[in-house]
């Protein structure tokens, strides 16, 4: 669900991003009818109607039904939403997944975390870790022919954090940012206030991509970089789609081949409705989907000519955070009382048939700093719970069954954007409730229209909040978690936690560069942040792809995310 | 449908106006289509309220609750969409741009509201168009065979107009798309805007309003096929086929075109549902979404354009009147 989470660092993703209330870019309230997008997809309706007969005809021949497996190009359906594929601006999964082929990097996270030179080929920090000075690569071009310079690097960053584009991520990936400095054409120096370790995995992300400073205006519906495949054209709501780049030489290092990529073209199809989306797969008119319906895995695993593949997503788990700045759940007992009142295990094999894993720690066993010591130490404990409540006075009980202290019932509020949620997170969701009331606890779970949502969110009106985070560094505990993470400052504190001891181990840890020690505050901060009863871990995200025998060598970066880059279709 | 006023009997009866039926037509038509400017108007006015009146701040539910957060950001989203200014000057800012033929600009498509509309009105408009004439296809030949006899035959028609009507149209459409695209491949899944492509959505749309038109029809064409004038053309000897087809359906039809102008709303709604479950372009979709989001100018910009259609398609609908039944000729509008 994780499409609830409005504070979700885009990178965010999870099984699902169509984050329906995705910021937009830059909005020009009264601007003028933007010529780039204007002239983008004009297909009026004469134009429609004379193509139809063509089109008809294509879709006949493509027909039947291998559309998407030709040779021409891939086709990937699915389950996302895309409003703006400037990757300053957006955060999305799916838009990540596009930007990733639109897009290079100055670095690249190799598999095993090490930073490698990409568009930079080398680098140089600081002694005292404020000062990164790349030094560009020659000989690249964006796709409408601008050479890559300083000044196109300056332009990127410049746009990533000005407040016009309304980044959502990349500008807070940024960490303490105080500028960016062109040094001479082919070096450019990225300052900090003070040290910030991510900083170079940040720079690897789709989210930092280098953007043609010529084309950064129009970048939401008119992409250009530097990366194997340019774009071509979007269908709003229905299709983008990428046409190879002819003369890209800079791939990544961990590239299984060099030049142009091996797809010529690269479809993806927007397809929301589940049965659509596998029953493209299993007819061969898509060669990947994502999001598979966890009811459809079993069929497809033993299905001929096709594979299913599951990949832990790393950053925060399915979970729900409890606000502990306001009662009932101030009181440690009583947040305790709800981890243990809930049979998770049995909730999320059942609503999710066993595709995904129960989870115990915040983090994603995925995550580098993982601790997998959590597991088993917040059980399903019904007599613990009614313990906990009645030693935190919640002993009296009400007419509907709820405790009650004072005369007042142990309720909770819980509400959810309808729009966001999923249905399958819907029945997990009131099956936490059910089994919260069998423990006295009442659960107010409420469907919410997405501005009275924004609303209560905004205030603070809220016991529970349920969502997960795509983020490959541990360092989103800090933003989760840490007191100076606010909202206000673009953090995702959001329910105001102010906890010296989490503050001090995970600012520390943001700060080290030793592995070791920072393994270990990471693994005392999950640690807390379960014990203290800060949030109840659900289930372990992940990618659920079903992939087409034909594709060959599909991979995933180190977030995670897609690399359509080697992929070749062979015969199924 | 082609309307030669000019050709008809021309006999203004008592308190029609004087000149001719062509003037008086041109009178008619002048004045409705004032009316249509004042209905689109006042649909445009009540959406710019019914949006400002939803609950929350309009401005943080556009940028999404991340950047909702950032008070820089939403301020300078407030100032861009002109929200920092009072509601009298947005209205009035609203209306002007309005008169210019300004619809504005998308926050969360980045595009300007009439290219939006202009690269999902025609997906639309043929689907519903197509799935309006399947179903009147199907429905005529049914009412017609069923109307006032062979209850057994009205029984089952009738059973099935129920089935059709009572089936959730995404349910139909993953039905149809299982058998004819996904075991068939007759017929692409997803994203097809083609004459292959129009096929499965519009059966999909079609079938909600078969077993509706059907009982319109059959209805109608019974309480025809009573009235004197049809025992009279049965006594001048005309085949029973010949007095449904000629006589009681051409009543019958007007029924149907006095739900036209709802079922262009139906339409619009079951769109959402045919777009989402076979990935196809359309307003629906756009403007399910940008309601969510609260993309003022979409929604209003969708709210004029469908108003339009609505209102031309109703003036569309009593001039058909005007041909089927000579008697409207003369009423004033």
């Amino acid at each position: 669900m994780d499409d609830v989470s409005p504070f979700r660092p885009a990178a965010d993703g999870g099984p699902h991003d169509a984050h329906p209330a995705r910021a937009p870019r830059r909005a020009p309230g009264r601007a003028p009818a933007g010529p780039g997008p204007a002239a983008r997809r004009t297909r009026g309706p004469a134009a429609v109607a004379a193509l139809g007969l063509a089109g008809a005809l294509a879709a006949a021949c493509g027909g039947s039904g291998h559309a998407g497996g030709d040779a021409a190009g891939l086709t990937y359906a699915s389950a996302g939403l895309v409003n703006c594929l400037d990757p300053q601006a957006s955060a999305s999964r799916l838009i990540s997944i596009i930007d990733r082929n639109l897009f290079d990097s100055l670095v690249a996270t190799g598999p095993d975390g090490r930073i490698q030179p990409w568009l930079a080929t080398k680098w140089e920090v600081s002694p005292d870790g404020k000062a990164y000075t790349f030094h560009l690569r020659s000989g690249v071009t964006f796709h409408d022919g601008t050479p890559l310079d300083a000044a196109a690097v300056k332009a990127t960053m410049d746009h990533a954090v000005d407040p016009k584009t309304k980044s959502v991520y990349a500008s807070s990936l940024l960490g303490p940012y105080t500028g960016t400095k062109v040094v001479d054409a082919s070096t450019v120096r990225i300052g900090l206030s003070k040290p910030y370790a991510p900083l170079l995995q940040s720079l690897s992300t789709p989210y930092l991509g280098i953007q043609s400073p010529k084309a950064l205006r129009a970048s939401c519906t008119k992409p250009v970089g530097s990366g194997p495949f340019s774009f071509v054209s979007w269908t709003q709501n229905t299709s983008i789609v990428l046409k190879r780049n002819p003369s890209y030489a800079w791939q990544q290092a961990t590239a299984k081949h060099t030049g142009p990529a091996k797809l010529a073209q690269l479809t993806f199809r927007l397809v929301p409705e589940d049965g659509a989306r596998y029953g493209a797969l299993t007819s061969g008119q898509a060669d990947l989907i994502d999001d598979v319906p966890t009811a459809n895995v079993k069929a497809l695993k033993s299905a001929s000519g096709l594979r299913f593949l599951q990949k832990d997503i790393p950053g925060t788990v399915e979970n729900i955070t409890f606000n502990a700045s306001r009662p009932p759940l101030s009181d440690v007992k009583v947040r305790q009382a709800l981890q243990r009142a809930v049979n998770v295990d049995q909730l999320v094999k059942s609503v999710f048939t066993g595709v995904y894993a129960r989870a115990w720690s915040v983090l994603s066993p995925a995550t580098p700093g993982y601790t997998a010591s959590l597991r088993n130490s917040i059980p399903y404990d019904p007599a613990a719970a009614a313990k906990l409540l009645d030693e935190a006075g919640w002993t009296g009980r009400d007419s509907a069954g709820y405790r009650t202290k004072d005369g007042k019932r142990l309720s909770v509020r819980w509400p959810v954007g309808a729009q966001l949620i999923r249905p399958s997170e819907n029945i997990l969701a009131q099956g936490v409730q059910a089994e919260a009331k069998k423990a006295g606890i009442e659960i107010q779970y409420v469907s919410e229209d997405s501005g009275a949502f924004v609303r209560d969110v905004l205030a603070g009106n809220l016991d529970l909040y349920i969502n997960n985070w795509r983020a490959l560094n541990p360092d989103i505990l800090r933003n989760m978690y840490a007191s100076d993470r606010v909202p206000s400052v673009g953090g995702s504190n959001m329910f105001h936690l102010k906890d010296p001891q989490l503050d001090g181990w995970l600012n520390s840890a943001a700060a080290s560069e030793d592995a070791a020690a920072r393994q270990k505050a990471y693994a005392d901060a999950q640690t807390r942040i379960v014990q203290q009863g800060l949030s109840l871990p659900l289930f372990v995200p992940s990618e659920l792809l079903g992939v087409s025998g034909k594709v060959q060598n599909l991979n995933f970066d180190a977030s995670l995310y897609l690399q359509f880059y080697d992929v070749s279709l062979g015969k199924a | 449908m082609k309307q030669d006023p000019g050709a008809e009997p021309d006999a203004p009866p008592s308190g029609a106006p004087r000149g001719g039926g062509r003037a008086a037509l041109a009178r008619w038509v002048a004045r409705r289509l004032l009316l249509a400017a004042v209905v689109v108007l006042g649909a445009a006015t009540v959406t710019f309220g019914a949006l400002r009146l939803a609950p929350g701040d309009p401005v943080k539910v556009m940028v999404g609750l991340s950047a909702a957060q950032n008070p820089e950001i939403v301020a300078q989203a407030r100032h861009e969409t002109g929200f920092d200014r009072p509601l009298a000057v947005q209205y009035a800012d609203f209306l002007g741009d309005l008169a210019r033929g300004d619809l504005g600009w998308s926050y969360q498509l980045q595009e300007s509201v009439p290219a939006v509309i202009a690269d999902n009105l025609w997906p639309t408009v043929s689907l519903t168009l197509t799935g309006f004439a399947l179903a009147l296809l199907v429905a005529v030949p049914l009412a017609v065979a069923t109307a006032g006899r062979r209850p057994a035959w009205r029984a089952l028609s009738s059973l099935l107009e129920l089935v059709t009507v009572s089936i959730p149209g995404f349910w139909v459409g993953l039905l149809l798309l299982t058998f004819f695209s996904f075991r068939l491949h007759v017929f692409p899944a997803t994203g097809g805007t083609g004459l292959s492509g129009l096929v499965l959505p519009a059966i999909t749309l079609a079938l909600g309003l078969v077993g509706l038109f059907t009982q319109i029809l059959r209805d109608g064409m019974a309480r025809a096929l009573d009235q004197p004038f049809a025992l009279s053309a049965r006594a001048r000897g005309t085949g029973e086929t010949a007095v449904r087809l000629r006589h009681a359906l051409r009543h019958a039809l007007i029924a149907i075109s006095t739900i036209s102008g709802w079922t262009v709303g139906a339409l619009l709604t079951g769109a959402v549902v045919v777009e989402t479950v076979f990935g196809r372009p359309g307003l629906g979709r756009v403007l399910a979404t940008a309601i969510q989001n609260r993309d003022f100018p979409v929604v209003t910009g969708i709210t004029i354009v469908s108003g339009a259609l609505f209102t031309l398609i109703t003036l569309g609908v009593d001039l058909l009147y005007r041909v089927v039944d000579p008697r409207l000729r003369e009423a004033p509008a």
